[in-house]
């Protein structure tokens, strides 16, 4: 026993070893923040003649367990644009909620200045919010988190219309990095996607020649390679379509046609033919 | 009001012996004197209408709104001193946002009810502030279906949850009328401001209460509020004016949950069924009143 | 906050809860489940906690009220689950007062998550809420560890949990009876206590209806067949 009224309350050193109070003590700079827990895998996207088209799984893995296998991650904003969010998934929910506050405001806002709108007033109305605002404002979201050295742990593209009504991808990641490029992904889709999403669109100019079932196709392509080679992937996945009709979201797609028939001819590893 | 306040209506915080608040008496006067205001509560939702006098040719035309959005299915219509139903508006709009952030649902219209009641009576009770000078008409429409927590992801079962009290309905529209006193009422039919008395008595006559719930539709209750508020000019007639009206529907209707303006097609179909109205009743003498917009 | 050397997430770290305890600090190991069923709901715990490999309680109760209901199962360190649990039922004892209305599972849901959500660097918590209400009969939310909310037909957590994922994935049918249902907890929970050193002990359990709440208790030594209480 330890007679000292400091030890008292303490796990006893003998077991535990001495206690561990670095933590009590604040020394260095602020670390808020952690890592990712529960978290989302690539987001892949491609802009076509009349729009974007883009692609997320719907699984949150723990580590390397496929922990929740229902989670959408394409979130649709005003019916004008889709945000696709990779990494972690509290961090999603945080933004999601913060964009539907950002979507009363806007509503807010756009009852005050307007006059008198034809139909009710769904849809991308005038001086409403399109993709490149929104965009703009999430990643200076990003960026300051970032230097508040408690960044939002994601990777995110944004998809619609700018003001011009021309097709619109771009991302941002938790550091406030930005691009944009005819097509885009995240994660293993870096990696895995983009590449054959480059052979259909690596100008503008190609985008712009694109259908959209053409650039569907490449998407649905994709997202098969990154489910063969991704070992956070899943089979089941959303895919939204936005264009200036607005945004086609559907959140519970099989991979169809995959390949895996081959294996029959794979005999041991070298040599061996039976 | 007979009496005058001989010295009990300098300030919130005195009452006269017979028990009574002046200043929050004569608030009720300046709703009075503004523009009519109602709402229906009908069977598939809820229609918001004011009477909106054009003070001035130099305003522009349907700017200067007197129905405002709450969240995305509220809807709150005033009649009274324009910028205190501003500020009402402001903060209804933060107990409604305070309420998302808290439970991350959509508040129900009687929470919202409850708390801008409460706010309203809180400034008949300090020498430093005097009552607001509105009565407001709260309109919502509580979601009938079981909606997620903002930002959850997943479902539940595929078959629905288990367990739910069989035959108990929830949600609805739902209609309540704060006055300056701060006392609220859900209603079936509200009315105030200057043309509140036939506007009232207009609403009486509509099938709004019966034991089954309102007979009224949404579409129905649209030109029947139309024509209420012509009905309440016509008793005044003094300046023009512009009707403005809103509605909000559950999910499967017309503005799927949402509080919307009423869209102009079907308003200024509801406008010339109300002038029709008004001329049928009065043939004696018709008069061409030229409200175009 | 200093986690201890290992408290980052590993490629493979799916024993994640104990990295993130605080030096000596009082772990869950844990197997805790809840699910829903065609009354309700019915929350299910193993019985034991750790400090290392030493048993410091082997009669721990993991599923805690916040409000008639409305319950939890804790996994994580055993104090910061006791702390957020009662600020939890704290807040939801106010609502209730002031809206005069009982709150609902999702009203939990959303309060725990906040919790969790905006202290995820100072906390080890993985909570299941799951709670019976009027308007939405049984339901049941899963908060791991870094603060997320996830809607789950049903939700099994703690590090016994690994073990039973292909278990209740095979076994897990929608809108069991009750006595189904709770033989499904108390199998899966079988499983768990069978190949996890952390978790062991008496199998726990509450049945969330429009009845009430409803405890069952279930016994090692009589092979977890016989109900007590």
């Amino acid at each position: 026993m330890d007679h000292r009224p400091q030890a008292w309350g303490r796990p006893r050193d003998d077991v535990y070893g001495a206690y561990d109070a670095s933590y009590l003590h604040n020394n260095g700079p602020k670390t808020a923040t952690q890592s990712p827990i529960v978290t989302g895998t690539s987001v892949i996207a491609i802009k076509f003649k009349d729009g974007v088209v883009m692609a997320a799984d719907n699984l949150a893995s723990y580590g390397s367990l496929a922990r929740f296998t229902d989670v959408k991650r394409l979130r649709p904003f005003l019916s004008t644009s889709v945000v696709g969010f990779g990494g972690d998934v509290s961090d999603m929910q945080f933004l999601d909620r913060h964009l539907k506050e950002l979507a009363t405001d806007e509503a807010y806002e756009h009852e005050a200045s307007s006059t008198t709108t034809d139909e009710g007033g769904s849809g991308a109305g005038e001086g409403q919010l399109n993709a490149a605002n929104l965009y703009k404002y999430l990643s200076k979201l990003m960026y300051r988190r970032r230097n508040d050295f408690d960044p939002l742990w994601n990777q995110i593209l944004v998809a619609g219309l700018d003001a011009h009504a021309k097709p619109f991808l771009a991302s941002v990641d938790l550091r406030g990095t930005t691009f944009t490029s005819p097509s885009l992904a995240t994660g293993f889709g870096a990696m895995l996607a983009q590449p054959i999403m480059r052979r259909y669109a690596a100008t503008e100019e190609d985008a712009a020649r694109l259908t959209r079932e053409e650039a569907v196709n490449v998407i649905k392509e994709c997202m098969k390679v990154l489910f063969y080679r991704d070992a956070r992937s899943l089979d089941r996945y959303s895919i939204a379509v936005v264009t200036k009709d607005g945004v086609e979201l559907s959140e519970d797609e099989q991979l169809e046609k995959q390949s895996w028939a081959f294996a029959e001819r794979i005999r041991g590893y070298g040599t061996q033919v039976v | 009001m007979t009496s005058i306040g001989t010295g009990y209506d300098l300030a919130n915080s005195i009452f006269s012996p017979d028990g009574r608040n002046f200043q929050v008496e004569y608030a009720v006067k300046a709703v009075e004197n503004g523009g009519t205001s109602i709402g229906i509560r009908c069977k598939d939702g809820v229609v918001l209408a004011v009477e909106k006098i054009v003070t001035s040719k130099l305003l522009k035309q349907s700017a200067n709104k007197r129905i405002a959005t709450v969240d995305r299915h509220l809807g709150v219509a005033f009649s009274g001193m324009i910028p205190d139903g501003r500020h009402f508006i402001d903060r209804a709009r933060d107990e409604a946002r305070a309420w998302r952030d808290t439970f991350k649902t959509p508040i129900s219209t009687a929470d919202l009810a409850s708390r801008m009641g409460g706010y309203m009576q809180a400034y008949t009770l300090y020498q430093s502030v005097r009552p607001f000078g509105i009565t407001a008409i709260v309109g919502g429409f509580d979601s009938t279906e079981a909606a997620p927590v903002d930002g959850e992801v997943g479902s539940g079962p595929s078959c629905g949850a288990g367990g739910k009290v069989l035959g108990k309905t929830h949600g609805g529209p739902f209609l309540y009328m704060i006055e300056p006193s701060g006392l609220y009422w859900g209603y079936y039919g509200a009315a105030t401001g200057k043309g509140r008395q036939s506007a009232k008595a207009e609403l009486e006559k509509l099938d709004l209460g019966g034991p089954a719930g309102p007979a009224l539709t949404l579409e129905e209750a649209v030109k029947e509020a139309a024509r209420i508020i012509y009905v309440a000019h016509d008793d005044s007639k003094d300046k023009e004016f512009e009707l403005e009206m809103t509605w909000i529907s559950g999910a499967d209707g017309p503005t799927k949950g949402l509080h919307q303006e009423v869209p102009k097609a079907l308003r200024e179909e509801a406008e010339r069924l109300a002038k029709k109205s008004l001329e049928d009743d009065e043939e004696e003498e018709p008069k061409e009143e030229k409200m175009e917009e | 906050m200093e986690f201890g050397n290992s408290g980052s997430l590993r490629e493979d770290g799916i024993h994640l809860d104990m990295d993130r305890l605080k030096k000596g600090e009082v772990n869950l190991g844990t197997s805790i489940m809840a699910v829903t069923f065609k009354d309700g709901v019915i929350l299910g715990a193993d019985s034991r906690t750790t400090t290392g490999a030493y048993i410091a309680n082997r009669v721990t109760d993991k599923l805690t009220q916040v409000h008639d209901t409305i319950w939890c199962c804790r996994s994580g360190s055993a104090a910061d689950t006791q702390a957020v649990a009662d600020i939890v039922k704290y807040q939801l004892e106010l609502f209730a007062m002031r809206n005069g209305k009982p709150p609902t599972t999702q009203t939990a849901g959303a309060i725990f998550q906040e919790i969790c959500y905006d202290n995820k660097d100072r906390l080890s918590a993985g909570l299941i809420i799951a709670g019976w209400d009027e308007r939405h009969g049984g339901q049941v939310y899963s908060i791991p560890l870094g603060g997320s909310l996830h809607k789950q037909p049903y939700s099994i957590g703690g590090s016994g949990s690994t073990y039973i994922y292909g278990y209740c994935d095979a076994n897990w049918r929608e809108g069991m009876e009750e006595a189904d249902a709770v033989d499904f907890v108390k199998g899966a929970l079988k499983e768990a206590i069978k190949w996890d050193g952390s978790s062991g002990g008496v199998i726990r359990m509450v049945v969330l209806t429009a009845e009430g709440a409803d405890r069952h208790l279930y016994l090692p030594d009589t092979d977890y067949k016989v109900r007590h209480v």
